[in-house]
Order: C-alpha cells, then sequence, then structure tokens
C-alpha cells in the first residue's frame, strides 16, 4: 500500500514534501468550508442567547394563575400592594408611588430594558416600543392642559420613565395645550402635533393631537420592521403587524358604533396595516355599519375573532367586546410566535407581550379594589 | 532540519484535525452555553453554579480531541522514541483525526445550543434542572461515536500496538 502511494505520488512528480503540501492544502481548504457552514447558525442565534436568557429570568417571575386569583381575592389595593412588594421586579417602586404609577414605571422600565439589550438586528423596532411611555407622558401633559390641571396635579399625572421624562416635567407649569406643544420644540413630537395644532384650535379638543401620536407611534413601529430579512424579522414584523391592523381595527368599530363615515375615519389610520392593506381599509372604513365591517373583513385572521363575539354584541351593543376579543387575539397570537423561534427572537415576544397582560391585569384589579364591593366574578371577566 | 517520515507528518495533521475541529466545536458551544448563563446569572446571582456546570458540559469535546491528538503524536513518534508511522498508518491516522474532530464539532456545537436553552429554561424555572441536564448531555453521544470510532482506528490501523 505504501509503496503504491509513493509510486503514485513520484509518477506524479511530486516530492514528499510537496504531496504533505497539497494534503495540508486540502484540508485548510476543507476546514474552511466546514467552519463557514457550520458557524452560519451559531451566528444567527448567538446575538439572542444573553438577552433571552433576561428575559426568560423575567418570565420566570411573573405572576402565575394561582397568584393572580389570590391578587383578585384580595380584600383592598393595600393587600395587593403588600402583595406585590414580594416581587423584585416592583417592590423597588412601591414604597414611592402608587400602585398605578408603580406597574407603569415597570412597564416602562421593561421596555427601556428590552429596547437595550435586543440584538442590533430586532432592536429599532423595541426602540420604536420604548417610545410608549413617552407618549403616554405627552398625552397625560395634553389631557392635563386641557383641563385646566395645576402644576402639582399635571405632575401627578406623569409617569418618571421614558427618556423625555424630565422635559415634560419642565412643561407642567405651562398654561395651555398650544404652550406644550411648543413647548415640546426639537422633539420628534413637535411637527406631528404641530400639523393637527389647528384642528385642536378650532375644537378645542386633545383628540386629534392624541390620535395623531398613536398613529405617528404604529406608522413608525410598522416600518421599524418592514424589511423581514430572516426569521426572526418575519415574526417580529407578524407581531408587530398584528398590532397595527388591530389598532385600525378598533379604531373603524368604534368609529362605525358612533356613526362616522370614511372621511371622519381615514385620518386617523395608519394608511396600509399587515394583513389590511389600504384598500382593504378604504373597503371597511366605508362599511355601513360594525357587522359591515366584520363582514368585510372575512378571509383575514381577524374574522372568526370578531364573529364570534358579534351575537353578544348583537345583545348588549358594547364594542368593548370586540376590543377585548382584538386583545385576547393578540395575546395569542404573540404567545403562538414565541414558541417558533425559541433560540430567536421568541422569548423576548412572549415576555414581553405576558409582561403587558400583567400590568394590564394588575391596574384592572387594583381599579376594581378601589370601588366599594366590586364583585370578584366581575373582576376575573375583565382579565386578559 | 529534523527528518520526519511522511505517515508521522500525516499523523501530525491528524492530530491538528483531532485537536482542531474538536476543540472549535467545543469552543463554539460553551461560547453559546456561557453567554445564556451571563444573561441568567444577571438576573438571578443563583444561577452562577448552574451557569457554570452547563457552560462546562460543551468542554468535553475538547478533551476528547486532546487526548487523540496527544496519542496520534506520542504513538506517531513525533514526540521522540519510535521510527515513526508508515505512509498508510499515516492515512489511518488522518481518518483517526477526523473521525474526533467533525464529530467533536458538531457534538459541541449542538450541546452548546441545547445548554444555552437549558439554562433560560432553568432561569424561568428551576424543577427544569435535571431535564435541561439529560436534554444537554444528549449531542454528547456524538462525540462519544467519533471518539470510539478513532481509538478503533488507531488500534486496528497500526498506530496503537
Amino acid at each position: 500500500m505504501a509503496d503504491e502511494i509513493a509510486t503514485i505520488i513520484s509518477s506524479l512528480g511530486l516530492s514528499n514534501e510537496a504531496f504533505l503540501a497539497i494534503v495540508l492544502l486540502a484540508f485548510v481548504v476543507i476546514g474552511a468550508i466546514i467552519v463557514i457552514v457550520a458557524t452560519r447558525p451559531i451566528l444567527d442565534v448567538y446575538p439572542y442567547l444573553h438577552p433571552n436568557a433576561r428575559v426568560r429570568a423575567r418570565k420566570g417571575r411573573l405572576f402565575d394563575d394561582k397568584q393572580i386569583s389570590e391578587l383578585v381575592e384580595a380584600n383592598n389595593v393595600e393587600e395587593i400592594t403588600n402583595y406585590l412588594r414580594g416581587s423584585p421586579d416592583y417592590a423597588e417602586y412601591l414604597d414611592n408611588y402608587t400602585l398605578e404609577k408603580a406597574l407603569d414605571i415597570q412597564l416602562g422600565e421593561t421596555y427601556d430594558l428590552v429596547s437595550r439589550m435586543a440584538p442590533k438586528e430586532i432592536q429599532s423596532s423595541f426602540k420604536v416600543m420604548a417610545k410608549k411611555s413617552d407618549i403616554a407622558n405627552i398625552k397625560s401633559l395634553l389631557t392635563a392642559k386641557e383641563a385646566g390641571l395645576s402644576q402639582e396635579a399635571t405632575e401627578e399625572l406623569l409617569v418618571p420613565t421614558g427618556s423625555l421624562y424630565e422635559d415634560l416635567q419642565r412643561l407642567t407649569d405651562v398654561d395651555t395645550v398650544t404652550d406644550v406643544v411648543a413647548g415640546l420644540d426639537g422633539t420628534e413630537y413637535a411637527p406631528i402635533l404641530e400639523e393637527v395644532l389647528p384642528e385642536y384650535e378650532k375644537t378645542g379638543m386633545v383628540l386629534p393631537l392624541e390620535s395623531a401620536l398613536d398613529k405617528y407611534y404604529l406608522d413608525k413601529l410598522l416600518a421599524s420592521s418592514e424589511t423581514p430579512s430572516d426569521e426572526n424579522k418575519q415574526i417580529l414584523y407578524s407581531y408587530v403587524g398584528n398590532q397595527v391592523d388591530v389598532a385600525n381595527i378598533k379604531l373603524i368599530l368604534r368609529a362605525k358604533v358612533d356613526g362616522l363615515d370614511y372621511d371622519a375615519i381615514s385620518p386617523y389610520m395608519i394608511d396600509s396595516g399587515y394583513q389590511l392593506r389600504e384598500w382593504k381599509l378604504k373597503d371597511l372604513m366605508e362599511a355601513e355599519d360594525v357587522t359591515g365591517v366584520i363582514s368585510s373583513l372575512e378571509g383575514t385572521k381577524y374574522s372568526d375573532v370578531l364573529t364570534d363575539v358579534l351575537p353578544e354584541y348583537n345583545e348588549t351593543g358594547s364594542v368593548a367586546l370586540f376590543e377585548q376579543a382584538l386583545d385576547k387575539f393578540l395575546v395569542d397570537s404573540a404567545k403562538s410566535y414565541s414558541m417558533k423561534k425559541p433560540l430567536g427572537i421568541g422569548p423576548i415576544i412572549g415576555f414581553l407581550s405576558q409582561k403587558e397582560v400583567e400590568v394590564k391585569n394588575l391596574k384592572v384589579i387594583a381599579r376594581a379594589k378601589r370601588e366599594e364591593d366590586f364583585p370578584i366574578s366581575k373582576i376575573r371577566e375583565m382579565l386578559v | 532540519m529534523v527528518e520526519i517520515a511522511l505517515g508521522t507528518a500525516l499523523a501530525a495533521i491528524g492530530a491538528g484535525v483531532a485537536i482542531g475541529f474538536a476543540g472549535l466545536g467545543s469552543g463554539l458551544g460553551q461560547g453559546m452555553a456561557a453567554a445564556g448563563s451571563v444573561g441568567a446569572v444577571a438576573e438571578d446571582n443563583d444561577m452562577f453554579a448552574r451557569g457554570i456546570i452547563f457552560s462546562a458540559l460543551p468542554e468535553t469535546q475538547a478533551i476528547y480531541g486532546f487526548l487523540i491528538a496527544i496519542l496520534l503524536l506520542v504513538f506517531s513518534g513525533l514526540l521522540g522514541g519510535g521510527e515513526g508511522l508508515s505512509t498508510t498508518a499515516g492515512i489511518v491516522a488522518i481518518g483517526v483525526g477526523a473521525s474526533i474532530g467533525f464529530a467533536g464539532l458538531g457534538s459541541g456545537m449542538g450541546q452548546g445550543m441545547a445548554a444555552a436553552s437549558s439554562v433560560g429554561a432553568i432561569v424561568e424555572d428551576t424543577d427544569m434542572f435535571a431535564r435541561g441536564i439529560i436534554f444537554s448531555a444528549l449531542p454528547e453521544t456524538q462525540a462519544i461515536y467519533g471518539f470510539l470510532i478513532a481509538i478503533l482506528l488507531m488500534v486496528f490501523g497500526g498506530i496503537l500496538g
């Protein structure tokens, strides 16, 4: 065998050293190919490992059904507050703030944390989500000034979180809504609000200003995830897209209950949603009533969600039923996305969605416990 | 210049492949497990010990590769004390290195992913520890197969004994 190999080597006119060099080179080439092929999936997974472990740790600290049930059965808000002091996530805020404010701060901090640790490729969407705190604070400021609240009362409404909190705090002593908009000069929200300010000045209602902020947020959120180049971004796009579509549907349903037509609704719509593109939204806005909107949604994934609660709506006339069903749809779809990429974006979406649900539920419970003799069964119905 | 027989030189390539690829898989796997563990420890200090255990799991592939590489170097005569290997045995030695090298690469990467995922599961629910260890240990088998075949090749390929 050795002789045969030696013969082959010499017949090729190669010395032993040259043969060795060729073998070495072949190994280097094969090795390089293997390294490139083998490490590609690792490169996709690697950026998510650290943030995923962190969000899963926080997910583990979320209240389970049994704990939520215990909270529902609490006798008063103080009991709930004491219960939440046992959670490291809420405890640090409860000494200085009211229960609802502590919940809002914690949620704001959660958005901020996720936006900081999310991998670069998906970070922009979470950075947009972190703007929710600023937008909520601006809305509170506008509402407070519309109602003519004092500086102290206005300050009480602000949640101390978000990148603009200190700037907004300085605006609590201004007198009018117009002054608030002027005070926001230099921020990304100024041009958005200035555009609809004439409408406010005409009607004296801050609704157009609030809607403009919502529209800006959702537009930006959708745009941040609009180029789904890989599976993680595709899941993110679906997750974000569902939120945009649901916001559009909620707006249309509310408008139809109030008897508004296309011209009245269209300025507040996100022009092109995820599943509901421009032409479909036009159909929905032009529908006669709520039933017409639901019929037009046939063929989309939102149809079954709304059709299921249509009989109950016909009995009660409460549009909140649709909103609850759509919120549940968002939670369920986020849960299914969270299972699609366990080593990718899945755990981040799962955690964020469940955190939002937890805070929403805790607020519902807290609000109910502030009421005299609010039935426990009613609270359970109101939970997401 | 030291004269090295062709077979011995080929065995040296085998040794390099053995530790090179097994080490690469082990390093990638350990990096993934450690990245997950650091994230877990950042949220929960009690995860340190468990994080270390999961991060250490993908170390074994490098150990197998290292052992095979040492055996090749010793029995090929590269470390002295022998006549050197025949060309045929040298080619067998490349097979030995490829066996544990590539098996270790796949096994290490797989184990790293499983370990990182297990750390995430445990930090969410501590009861997952035992199950996490079992799932993370599964990709070890490929490295064991590679190691066994490498030993058999050395024994029956005229390198050992």
